[in-house]
């Protein structure tokens, strides 16, 4: 429970903050007011930002799905003679710092003719967060019980339907963790971003934060909540659809 | 390999229509697995592989170009990098103390916030998978990921409000006529600060492997008299290693090349190796020692990284290898 | 090193030109050859009342004049240098077609060679000689205004008036609650005087500066940029900051109470200046001047500094009324008697260097 609270805090004290009726931001607010809500609502730039990195996000997620699902069954399933090698590899992502990745792949897109267009910016975000999809299928993989696909094997399931109906479904727990974690940084992401994106293809984190300079308005504050309050309406439409439970789901 | 086929199923209503479809996909698709050459199995795991190499490939052109970059030295009066490749960037950094200074606090973080953060994520994770209450299960899944959504401005903001010198704890304290204390800006505030935003990475690591656990090893566990402690330490402990490895490798790293939180809680005092990269990079624009530092970062991680999967046995990781 | 001036004079700073600016006016002549105009520029401007400024006294005035719209980028100054290097360097379209910039981080860009030439601006001939930059053939950089580096205080904790001198930040009762900027920016010349030495030794000899530093350290500095001093003001967090004044000035403007003084010791003024990457078509280059001509104009000064509350380059400038007689709005020789110039030149060539010092105290 104290667990909990440390994690929701600074969103919590933000979000109290942003319904100040005052002009900067403080907590306790001075008197509550939706007004700063009101403005946000006003401000297309911001509207246009957050569907740029809605469209960001579902671009990484939909390559780090199938990429990082084959990847974690190759390596959960197959003997590779160099192993260790090939995970330090798929693990570089994490190991090369943020600002090393994000010059690297603005050289290499600039190079390619590729920026300032969206979708490369969903690619690069798809990069430097693969290794938590590969890891979160690599966990429900370890978990499923190689029986299960011996099994279905004799029963006279060919490969290709027994990774279908067996295998994938099996491993779908890992594969709904991981694609919410590429999701929601996607969708948060700043430092590479930055580096990718120009004035016309802006993302809502880098809008956001370099529109600080000096004091944190409310409006700042208020757009924090409503992207919060976002994140826990696309984690219970999720919950809806498929139902969270999916991934907490024990054999 | 007699396919598990339909064929037999000609005289099928329409409810049966769809089954049939897809069994008919199925048979497409085991006889073009079939026509795969015998001998070219061996190619199979690396084709499902090859996606993620590819993805994971485009960092390595800019590695070759900071590689390139990091033996060239930046001349101060035309800001171009030398023609010429010499050391003198890792010379200089081996004997900077800066460097040094922030190397070992670096590697200091990414060993506490691991150690921490498995603690921690361990019982949250495990009253996750295993508490019969929905609701109680909703809140702590979006307690979890909430932290993602505060970006780092306004994080640093909610942690003034509430650690500040005039913030809601020392507040707190002051009724007990305690305080005022500095509890910002300082090496344990940034390990703190990095603890809470680890932690739901752990979490989710640990949760798969956790949720495979079958209840019913507990169960036998107690029934052969051992206390719940014990039947963690001995049974659940084990059986979540994969789940601790990959938690650990992901905190440890992260750590290792974070720099969002000591620029925010540190006070500008307490930075970390991805600090100096960042400033080399932007401020003093020396491409050449910030490509210098960013390549020993790296190599750093990759070393951890590589002693935690062969100390845990890769074994433990992932990779069962079945064939 | 003959060409540095310490203890700048207002009467080498005004120079020429008394004339009023003509805005975006031009002969009608010129009017006629005026290639074709491009929807938008995108101006890179920092965020808070900097750009809201900007686009109050410069942007929109701009647009109803030409019909060309203005997009600002709120990419950090040094943040966005190295996306503008790289894209000369590969001979692409930069993502901006102005940079509103600090002049010394400017220079480091001049130094390379990737500025454009703005020696043919009208404007240029009507302002403050300040506004050219010294030491470069031609003009890569067109400096706007100056800025003071002051010291900023909470009055709660100075109940007898304005410190007189600098050397409050050793005293024992500020431990842990005084701010510098992260890389010591704005804080060297005024250490070399604290630590004893001479202007005049910059850069050759800084062991004063160095000295003076290394005894702050041991009062616990907290080290930020911008946004933090205002934040660390708001939250009681520290009591005495080295900071450009119109970030204090925006602080009191939105009701965190914070006072600044300079100090007798003096204190940096730096200017601000506007560039044009190299690599834009021939079209967008030439109203990428016209909007930096403009932002030299009196008529665009007198709005947008006065948001700023900065003194800017352009003749006939009235300072807004909160900082008549304030000491990090200079008007008169005496007021800049007490200010410290450092040629961004020498600035862009020993940064990465005097950082690298600063560093190596504040981080072991």
């Amino acid at each position: 429970m104290a667990l909990l609270v440390l994690l929701a805090a600074p969103s919590l004290v933000v979000a109290g903050a942003s319904l100040t009726a005052g002009e900067i931001v403080r907590f306790p607010p001075d008197g509550l007011s939706l007004r700063w809500y009101s403005r946000i609502l006003d401000a297309s730039e911001l509207r246009d930002a957050l569907l740029r990195s809605l469209e960001v996000a579902f671009v990484c997620t939909a390559l780090a799905v199938p990429s990082g699902t084959l990847a974690a069954i190759a390596l959960a399933r197959f003997r590779f003679r160099a192993a260790l090698a090939i995970q330090l590899y798929l693990l570089l992502p994490f190991t090369v710092p943020l600002i090393g990745s994000g010059i690297g792949l603005m050289l290499l897109f600039g190079e390619l003719g590729l920026l300032g267009r969206v979708w490369p910016v969903g690619v690069a975000c798809c990069v430097i967060n693969l290794p938590f999809m590969i890891w979160a299928v690599a966990a429900s993989v370890n978990a499923l019980d190689p029986e299960l696909e011996r099994a279905a094997a004799s029963c006279g399931a060919g490969p290709v339907q027994t990774f279908v109906l067996v295998t994938l479904p099996a491993v779908a727990p890992g594969i709904v963790a991981g694609a919410l974690i590429m999701f929601v940084l996607a969708l948060n992401e700043f430092l590479v971003s930055l580096l990718l994106v120009d004035a016309r293809t802006v993302t809502l984190p880098v809008q956001m934060y370099t529109q600080i300079r000096g004091v944190i308005t409310p409006d700042l504050a208020a757009v924090s909540t409503v992207y919060v309050l976002v994140a826990a309406a696309a984690v219970l439409v999720l919950d809806r659809l498929v139902g969270l439970d999916l991934f907490l789901r024990a054999r | 390999m007699a396919p598990f086929s339909g064929r037999s199923d000609r005289r099928t209503g329409p409810a049966l229509a769809s089954y049939r479809f897809s069994w008919r996909v199925f048979d497409v698709l085991e006889a073009l697995a079939a026509q795969w050459p015998a001998r070219a199995m061996g190619l199979v795991k690396w084709f499902l592989l090859l996606p993620a190499l590819l993805i994971v490939g485009l960092l390595i052109f800019g590695l070759v170009v900071m590689a390139d970059a990091s033996f060239r030295v930046m001349d101060f009066r035309t800001y171009q990098l030398s023609e010429h490749y010499s050391t003198a960037n890792y010379v200089r950094l081996w004997g900077w103390g800066a460097f040094w200074a922030t190397l070992w606090r670096s590697l200091g973080a990414a060993l506490l916030v691991t150690l921490i953060c498995l603690v921690l994520a361990f019982p949250y994770a495990w009253a996750l998978t295993r508490t019969p209450n929905r609701r109680l299960r909703r809140v702590l899944l979006v307690g979890l990921f909430l932290p993602f959504f505060v970006g780092q401005v306004v994080r640093a903001y909610g942690w003034l409000v509430i650690l500040g010198y005039e913030g809601i704890v020392n507040k707190a304290l002051a009724v007990f006529g305690l305080g005022p204390y500095r509890l910002l800006f300082s090496y344990p505030a940034v390990l703190f600060g990095l603890v809470q935003y680890m932690l739901p990475f752990a979490v989710l690591m640990l949760m798969p492997a956790l949720a495979a656990i079958p209840e019913e090893i507990e169960r036998a566990a107690a029934s052969c008299g051992a206390s719940p402690l014990r039947a963690v330490l001995r049974v659940i402990l084990p059986m979540a290693r994969p789940g601790l490895i990959a938690a650990a490798l992901v905190v440890a790293t992260l750590t290792l090349t974070d720099f969002a939180m000591p620029a925010i809680l540190g006070g500008g005092t307490n930075d970390f190796l991805a600090n100096l990269v960042h400033d080399q990079f932007f401020r003093t624009s020396n491409a050449g020692l910030g490509s210098a530092i960013a390549l020993v970062l790296t190599f750093l991680g990759t070393t951890i990284a590589g002693l935690l999967l062969t100390r845990a046995g890769t074994q433990a990781f992932g990779l069962r290898g079945t064939s | 090193m003959n060409e540095m001036r310490h203890h700048t004079s207002r009467r080498k700073l005004l120079g020429t030109g008394a004339a009023l600016a003509a805005g975006v006016a031009m002969p009608a002549v010129l009017r006629a050859q005026e290639p074709p105009k491009p929807a938008e520029l995108i101006v890179r401007a920092w965020g808070g009342v900097w750009v809201e400024s900007l686009k109050k006294g410069v942007s929109d005035p701009f647009t109803a004049k030409t019909g060309i719209r203005i997009r600002h980028d709120l990419t950090e100054d040094n943040e966005i240098k190295p996306r503008i290097w790289a894209a000369v360097a590969q001979g692409r379209t930069p993502p901006i077609h102005v940079n509103w910039d600090t002049t010394a981080n400017a220079t480091s860009s001049a130094l390379r060679g990737v500025c454009e030439d703005l020696s043919d601006l009208p404007n240029l001939a009507k302002v403050m000689p300040l506004a050219k930059p010294i030491g470069f053939t031609g003009v890569p950089i067109v400096n706007l205004y100056s800025y003071v580096y002051v010291l900023a205080y909470r009055p709660e904790a100075f109940p007898g008036g304005a410190p007189d001198s600098w050397m409050v930040l050793l005293e024992p009762r500020f431990k842990g609650r005084i701010a510098l900027y992260n890389d010591g920016i704005g804080f060297h010349p005024v250490a070399q005087v604290l630590g004893g030495g001479k202007i005049s030794d910059i850069p050759h000899n800084m062991e004063p500066c160095w000295a003076f530093i290394r005894k702050l350290k041991e009062q616990k500095p907290l080290l930020g940029e911008d946004p933090d001093f205002t934040n660390w003001f708001q939250k009681g967090e520290i009591d005495v900051a080295c900071t450009i004044s119109s970030n204090a000035r925006e602080a009191k403007l939105k009701g965190v109470n914070v006072a600044w003084t300079v100090p007798k010791e003096g204190a940096k003024v730096d200017t601000d200046g506007m560039w044009i990457p190299k690599g834009l078509p021939a079209n967008e280059l030439y109203w990428a001047k016209r909007y930096i001509d403009f932002a030299l104009s009196t008529e665009a000064q007198q709005v947008w500094l006065d948001g700023l509350g900065l003194p800017g380059v352009a003749p006939g400038l009235k300072p807004p009324a909160d900082l008549v007689g304030d000491p990090s709005y200079p008007m008169s020789e005496k007021d800049f008697e007490r200010l410290i110039l450092i040629p961004p030149r020498i600035q862009a060539e020993h940064t990465p260097e005097w950082f690298a010092r600063f560093k190596e105290i504040m981080q072991s």
